[in-house]
C-alpha cells in the first residue's frame, strides 16, 4: 500500500508538470487558433479543480492497472502498459477531431506527447510499485 | 497468444464500441451536445472526417483487445470486464480535464463519463468471454487398457 502511494504521488506530481508544460508553454499557440473551442482563461482557473480530479483518477487507474496485472513486470511492463493504453486514447482523440473542429497538428503533438507522457508515467509506477511477494524474496 | 480467438474478439469488441458509441454520443445525447453547437463540426464537416471515427474506433478496440490479452490471457468476462472498467476511469479522468479547458456543459461530462463506464466495461467483458491465450504446450498421454473392460 505504501509503495502504491508513493508511485501514484509520484505519478501525480509528473503528469502535473506535464500538463502545464504542454498545454500552458508549448502548444499555447496551437491553442490561440481555435479560440471558439476553449474556455476563457479565468473560466479555466474556477474549474481547476477538475484538472486535478482528472488527473489524479488517470493517474490512480493507471497504478491500480499496474498493480492488478503487470507489478511482476517492472518497469519494462509500467512502459508497456502506459504505450497500449496511450494508444487506445490516441483512438479515442481520433473520434473527437472527427466531431470537434480541432487542429490537425493538435491532435498530432497531443497524440506525440501522449505518449512520452506515458512511457513516463509507466517508467515511474514501473519503477516504485513492487508487489508485496517480490519485496520479501 | 491465440491469434484466431485475439482476432474474433477484437472484431466483437469493435462492432460493439462502434454501435454503442452512434447509440450513445450520436444519438441518446444529441440534444445535451446541440446546446454548444459552436464545439461541434457541420454534418458535411463530419462526413469528410469519418473515416477518423473508424479509425479511432478500430485503434481503441484493438488496443483493448491487447490490454485484456496481456492482462488477463487466461480470458474470462470478470476480470477483463473489471480491466475494463479501470481504462474507462482513465478515460473519465481525461472527460473531466476537457470539461475544465472546454466550454462543455455538465450534463455532456456526465453523459460522456457513464458511456466510456457502460461502453469498456462490456467490451472488455465481451473480449474477456470470446479470447482465451493458447495453452503453452500440449502434452499427450497414451491411454493404457482399461481395467474390467
Amino acid at each position: 500500500m505504501k509503495r502504491f502511494i508513493l508511485a501514484f504521488i509520484a505519478a501525480y506530481i509528473f503528469i502535473f508538470l506535464w500538463g502545464w508544460l504542454l498545454n500552458g508553454v508549448l502548444l499555447k499557440d496551437i491553442y490561440v487558433q481555435t479560440p471558439n473551442l476553449w474556455r476563457s482563461q479565468d473560466e479555466m482557473m474556477s474549474l481547476f479543480h477538475w484538472i486535478i480530479i482528472g488527473q489524479a483518477l488517470i493517474v490512480f487507474a493507471f497504478v491500480m492497472i499496474y498493480a492488478s496485472g503487470f507489478a511482476a513486470g517492472g518497469v519494462i511492463a509500467g512502459i508497456r502498459l502506459g504505450v497500449l493504453l496511450e494508444i487506445a486514447a490516441i483512438g479515442m482523440r481520433m473520434g473527437f477531431y472527427a466531431v470537434q473542429p480541432i487542429p490537425g497538428n493538435l491532435l498530432f503533438y497531443g497524440s506525440l506527447s501522449g505518449v512520452i507522457e506515458m512511457i513516463i508515467v509507466g517508467a515511474i509506477v514501473g519503477g516504485i510499485y513492487k508487489p508485496a511477494a517480490a519485496r520479501t524474496s | 497468444m491465440n491469434w484466431t480467438k485475439f482476432f474474433i474478439a477484437f472484431i466483437a469488441a469493435f462492432g460493439f464500441m462502434f454501435l454503442f458509441g452512434f447509440l450513445w454520443y450520436a444519438k441518446l445525447m444529441n440534444g445535451a451536445h446541440q446546446e454548444v453547437p459552436i464545439l461541434w463540426r457541420t454534418p458535411a464537416d463530419f462526413g469528410n472526417h469519418f473515416s477518423s471515427l473508424v479509425f479511432g474506433h478500430i485503434v481503441m478496440a484493438l488496443f483493448l483487445t491487447l490490454l485484456c490479452a496481456r492482462f488477463v490471457p487466461a480470458g474470462g468476462a470478470g476480470p477483463c470486464a473489471t480491466l475494463g472498467l479501470l481504462v474507462a476511469l482513465v478515460y473519465a479522468g481525461a472527460n473531466m480535464i476537457t470539461f475544465a479547458v472546454q466550454p462543455l456543459t455538465t450534463k455532456i461530462l456526465c453523459g460522456w463519463i457513464v458511456g466510456d463506464l457502460i461502453q469498456f466495461t462490456i467490451a472488455g467483458a465481451i473480449i474477456g468471454a470470446l479470447y482465451k491465450a493458447a495453452p503453452a504446450h500440449v502434452s499427450f498421454v497414451k491411454e493404457g487398457p482399461r481395467q474390467g473392460v
